[in-house]
């Protein structure tokens, strides 16, 4: 089976008109911004901080938007059509990523501008940040494929928004309920860590681990993405 | 002549319920093959297991000479066109926009969209988003789409439900020049006009079974009364036998110059379906 970048690229083209005209979904890309232009002027210092902008960023952005695109192709029908073309259900989902995907990377480079964040070690930032990318639009893949609505998407993304954005401040209290000791495993409490390590100057060598804990959480989703996907788009 | 789809021993069923029962039918290259039945009589079903949306639960289909399930490759897809009951249209998009789609998915120059928006009559509509279009404006759209790649195989399930005679007469005209193309059209309807303008050879489908399946004109013939209707000058009309006996009474109304009209009394094939079903089309 040949992948056709032809076929994606069309489908993010038809999804970036699509969505500069949708003010609901089209929006939600710019509020990470406008936090981090707040935070900017507050003049926060901290990786946690800079991190909360961060993954809301995944959650709204790379989640939630790929949730939304995905939910309303099936809502207005659509996807049928996709699905009736000779794009394969790789290059559908490849081009339905692709928007989420650069607008993510987009607004994470700016925000961390805004903020003013300079990593010590760009370049493991860089991979922690595109893995963690990958996982959120498969977290959004999943989520989109189980609704039936953009309003039902808007719904169920909720609660995955509050674990994946505010879910790491949990650990603080794992001291004294050690079952929350879990939350660090999650893959925005492990780029917190990731990011933190690097800043006190450790390499890839050094969290290697952390990366493999993220690279675990994409494996995870993307065999949710193709037992959900098998299972919701056959009639 | 060449078959592109071979259905035998077609059956599907969802749950407990069946919707397709024993099926078997076959369609010529080039052929416009009509299936027609009243609602939830099965012909979207049939459509969904020959485009592969759907899988069979006993029997065989085979598209091209493949089963059916395998059309789901991109050199199958390239093949075939088809029509669903819902438009499936970007509403936020263009006309153009929506068409460019799916020439890019189908490898197909942008030229093409002219050509189609042509034959569906909606040249000017090409810069209007598709959510200020009417039912039947979409309907013709979404047609367009369907052969926008000029598919050797075109699948239209109701293609003219939504729309009015002068509109369906379009796309009558643009299915004609298809098939004058040699394109196969598998045509779902419950419009036995349509089906008497357009299918070459008509299936009727009752509750998952296939009732009668034959040309239009040979089904009017199977059932006909071989009788003739003659209006006479003074208003009243006359039903004769096609025989010899019916020959004399023509003879004696036409020696006395009182004959208006005459025509044959065959069935319309929506009076073949009552009579062979019991049910009416709707």
């Amino acid at each position: 089976m040949t992948f056709s970048i032809k076929r994606s690229i069309a489908i993010l083209q038809k999804d970036y008109k699509d969505v500069s005209k949708n003010l609901f979904v089209g929006s939600s890309i710019f509020m990470p911004l406008v936090l981090a232009a707040l935070y900017g002027r507050l003049g926060v210092e901290s990786i946690n901080e800079f991190y909360m902008i961060f993954n809301m960023t995944f959650c709204l952005v790379a989640a939630y938007v790929q949730c939304s695109l995905i939910a309303e192709e099936k809502e207005k029908n659509t996807l049928r059509g996709l699905m009736l073309s000779p794009a394969s259900t790789v290059e559908i989902l490849a081009g339905k990523s692709l928007l989420s995907f650069i607008a993510t990377v987009l607004v994470i480079a700016f925000a961390a501008f805004l903020i003013e964040y300079k990593p010590e070690n760009i370049l493991v930032i860089s991979i922690a940040l595109i893995l963690s990318t990958v996982f959120y639009i498969g977290l959004g893949t999943v989520l989109g494929l189980v609704t039936k609505s953009v309003m039902e998407a808007s719904v169920v993304i909720l609660p995955f928004m509050a674990i994946f954005s505010f879910g790491s401040f949990l650990t603080v209290f794992a001291e004294k309920y050690p079952i929350l000791k879990v939350a660090e495993y999650m893959p925005n409490s492990q780029l917190i860590i990731l990011a933190s390590e690097v800043q006190i100057g450790a390499s890839l060598a050094d969290i290697w681990f952390n990366l493999l804990v993220i690279l675990a959480w994409v494996a995870v989703i993307y065999i949710l993405v193709v037992i959900v996907y098998r299972k919701r788009m056959m009639d | 002549m060449e078959n592109i789809i071979e259905v035998s021993g077609l059956a599907k069923l969802f749950a407990n319920q069946s919707a397709l029962k024993d099926v078997s039918f076959q369609v010529k290259k080039g052929e416009t093959f009509g299936f027609l039945g009243p609602s939830g009589s099965g012909k979207t079903t049939t459509i969904k297991i020959l485009t592969a949306q759907l899988a069979q639960t006993d029997g065989t289909a085979l598209v091209f000479g493949v089963p059916a399930s395998k059309l789901k490759e991109a050199g199958y897809r390239k093949k075939i066109g088809v029509l669903t009951d819902n438009s499936g249209l970007y509403a936020r998009l263009t006309v153009h926009d929506n068409l460019k789609l799916y020439c890019d998915l189908y490898d197909v120059p942008h030229t093409r969209i002219d050509e189609v928006l042509d034959m569906v009559n909606l040249k000017d509509a090409k810069k209007k988003a598709i959510s200020k279009l009417s039912k039947g404006m979409l309907q013709r759209i979404t047609l367009a789409r369907a052969f926008l790649h000029k598919p050797e195989l075109l699948f239209l399930d109701e293609p003219t439900s939504a729309l009015d005679p002068v509109n369906s007469k379009h796309i009558y005209k643009g299915l004609e020049s298809l098939k004058e193309q040699g394109t196969t059209i598998f045509l779902t309807t419950h419009d036995m006009n349509e089906a008497e303008i357009l299918c070459d050879r008509v299936a009727f489908l009752n509750d998952g079974v296939i009732q009668l399946l034959d040309t239009p004109k040979a089904l009017r013939q199977k059932f006909a009364d071989h009788t003739l209707t003659v209006e006479l000058a003074d208003g009243s009309k006359e039903i004769i036998d096609r025989g010899p006996e019916g020959a004399e009474a023509m003879y004696n109304y036409m020696k006395e110059s009182k004959v208006v009209s005459i025509y044959s009394n065959e069935p319309t094939l929506g009076d073949i379906f009552v009579e062979v079903t019991g049910r009416k089309l709707s």
